[in-house]
């Protein structure tokens, strides 16, 4: 049996393939290891969002029910002593009387 | 050894090949079965505005809690975590008890408590209790309370309208639900979702009500029926021009936070569902229906027998011995025999016509549920009594949406235009559907300036002048009905509906109101009970809408402005 020899080309050559093979690999598996990770990423981020849009609205209802007009009649007449005006206290601006 | 290493092999080729092959669809089944579960993905259901965009209603988070024990778990062990939940959710010795009938039963699924608060919810899941889960529902808030609560109506613990706006729109606020995929671990444990089908959100709807004046017609009326010890009251608000409904206030009501009211009769929503005879307000319509058919004129006068008239082997009086009136007189004056006389004057025909054109006997079209139509017999079951008891606005019973209806048409100059409740339906963020109006010519033009005229010195003049607001043109018409009595068969002397209708200015009006309160205590006459509530809540929507006197220019002012550097 006679071995085939491979000259120092043909060496070079399969030892330059096999690395850039092994890179191509490489760069593909980190690749889809990252896109995984900014799946995650992404998801974690799509449900922060989705959870501040409810933090949102349950800070809008609350304002609402902060500024509910019975409460705020309320505050206005017992804490601050406030009264409604009286018919001569208020000032019409643009006053236009119709002949 | 080979032998036997390659038995072994054999063996262990044959068992996976049964497992893989032969048994694999089985086997994948029932994997599936093990770590696949369907949910559904509830829809969030739409919000409800004020015209100027408050919130009326909104649903937020709320969790529920749900108990699934384990398979051969003890029933000791089972009643044991309830008892730790009992004051974590205050649970009463009543919902202990269904709960405990759900375990002895070996039900696997078993609502706790649904829709708890935050701070419940952390408590929970603090105390690590196995079989002890949490769902996220959604749970209906009214933050301003009571406001606008039979219009808005309420919803039950699925989140299904049950009245008001809440009930008739419920399929646009509701949405569809979702489905999603839950894959699930070997300790059944959930780590992953998929949505199979994305869930559509309710539509969000705005109304056209608007949250102060609503609030003004709520306070007002509550003082003026807890003044007057009344049953119940109702005012309804609106642009005689659109037919927007601006406030619809009832006393009693109920919060809807706390939905069903209790007694449940709270729910009804008066303004629309109860029905009632208008007494003197319905001769707008016997005015209007004279001047339509031009069988009367201005000029025409009408002797009021010193306030008593024999009809059809009846006796009816008025509430003050008139002698001559003219027909406006007997409008300002609110003289049931001139109104009678004017009446046989119009005829039957014409008169059921145009009671028809007004739209009594009809649903006005608001989109609430449960609207009254009131009772108007037809023409051919009239009795010989009849045109007169129609004519001072009794014989008939009538909703106040009706009323309202009605002097609208007034002030629209005889356009008649459907109410409505519902401004817009937000279909997306960018597009809204909004409801059109109809209008419908009842009156003339010149009958209805006529009327304004007519109904404007009921208020300088007449039944209406405690309605008077300084510097304003104001029109309408005073109401006061004595209830019939089905014990005694006859009309008390006891019990009345005090009413008001009336909008303002009378040149270009911007709203126009109808104020009943029913079995007013001591005065009880409309002009007495029914007008100085009209009065107050008019001041009041004057100054929020900015609508400056029309007339009397204030007292002089000298005013002084305080003047920075740079304007000068």
């Amino acid at each position: 049996m006679i071995r085939k020899k491979f000259s120092k080309k043909e060496i070079a050559l399969g030892i330059f393939t096999a690395i850039f093979i092994i890179f191509i690999l490489t760069f593909y598996i980190w690749h889809q290891m990252e896109s995984v990770q900014m799946g995650y990423e992404t998801g974690k981020q799509e449900e922060k969002v989705s959870a501040l849009r409810e933090d949102v609205k349950k800070l809008e209802t609350k304002k609402a029910s902060l500024l509910a007009l019975e409460r705020i009649e309320k505050i206005a007449k017992e804490e601050l002593k406030l009264a409604p005006a009286k018919e001569y206290q208020i000032i019409y601006d643009d006053f236009n009387p119709t002949p | 050894m080979a032998f036997f290493i390659i038995l072994w092999m054999a063996g262990l080729s044959l068992r996976l090949i049964k497992i893989q092959v032969i048994d694999h669809i089985q086997l994948k089944a029932t994997v599936l079965q093990q770590n696949h579960n369907i949910g559904t993905i509830l829809p969030k259901r739409g919000t409800i505005y004020d015209r100027g965009g408050q919130i009326l209603a909104r649903s937020l988070p709320a969790p529920s809690i749900f108990f699934s024990p384990f398979e051969n778990e003890s029933l000791q062990n089972q009643l044991n975590k309830i008892i730790k939940l009992k004051e974590v959710l205050n649970l009463s010795p009543k919902e202990i008890q269904r709960i405990k009938a759900r375990i002895e039963k070996k039900d696997r699924f078993i609502w706790i408590k649904r829709k708890v608060t935050p701070q419940q919810a952390k408590k929970i899941k603090s105390l690590r209790l196995p079989g002890i889960f949490l769902k996220e529902e959604n749970k209906r808030f009214y933050p301003q309370g009571k406001l606008a609560a039979h219009v808005l109506g309420g919803v039950g613990i699925d989140e299904d309208g049950q009245s008001g706006i809440e009930w008739k729109y419920n399929t646009k606020l509701r949405g569809k639900e979702g489905k999603h995929l839950i894959l699930l671990d070997a300790k059944k444990r959930e780590y992953r979702f998929e949505t199979i089908k994305e869930p559509e959100a309710g539509k969000d709807l705005i109304l056209t009500i608007d949250e102060t004046i609503q609030y003004i017609a709520e306070k007002e009326l509550e003082i003026a029926v807890l003044k007057h010890k009344a049953s119940w009251g109702t005012v309804i608000i609106a642009q005689p021009d659109t037919g927007e409904i601006m406030a619809m206030a009832n006393y009693p009501s109920y919060n809807p936070n706390n939905y069903p009211p209790s007694p449940l009769e709270l729910d009804r929503n008066k303004a629309i569902h109860y029905n009632f005879e208008p007494g003197s307000t319905f001769k707008i319509v016997t005015a209007s229906a004279a001047l339509e058919s031009k069988r009367v004129s201005l000029d025409d006068t009408f002797d009021c027998g010193q306030g008593v008239i024999y009809f059809a082997g009846r006796t009816i009086s008025d509430h003050h011995k008139f002698s001559l009136l003219s027909f406006p007189e007997i409008i300002r004056y609110s003289s049931n025999v001139g109104a009678i006389r004017i009446g046989q004057n119009v005829g039957e025909r014409f008169f059921y016509q145009t009671i028809k054109n007004f739209g009594f006997g009809d649903k006005t079209g608001i989109d609430l549920p449960a609207e009254e139509i009131g009772i108007f017999r037809a023409l051919n079951n009239w009795s010989k009594i009849s045109l007169a008891s129609l004519s001072i606005g009794q014989e008939i019973s009538v909703t106040a949406i009706q009323l309202l209806q009605s002097i609208s048409l007034i002030a629209n100059k005889g356009l008649l235009t459907n109410p409505k409740i519902v401004k817009k339906i937000l279909i997306s963020p960018y597009e809204a559907r909004e409801r059109p109006a109809h209008y419908r010519r009842v009156l003339s033009k010149t009958t209805a300036e006529i009327m304004i005229k007519m109904l404007e010195s009921v208020v300088q003049e007449g039944t209406g002048k405690k309605a008077q607001i300084k510097g304003y043109k104001i029109a309408g018409k005073t109401g006061t009905a004595q209830k019939f009595d089905s014990s005694i068969g006859a009309y008390s002397s006891t019990r009345h509906t005090a009413s008001f209708v009336g909008f303002v200015p009378v040149d270009k009006p911007v709203f126009s109101m109808v104020v009943v309160i029913d079995e007013p205590k001591g005065k009880y006459y409309g002009g007495d009970v029914a007008s100085p509530l009209f009065c107050k809540i008019a001041q009041r929507l004057l100054l929020y809408l900015r609508i400056p006197p029309q007339k009397d220019s204030p007292k002089p002012l000298i005013t002084a402005k305080l003047w920075s550097r740079n304007q000068r």
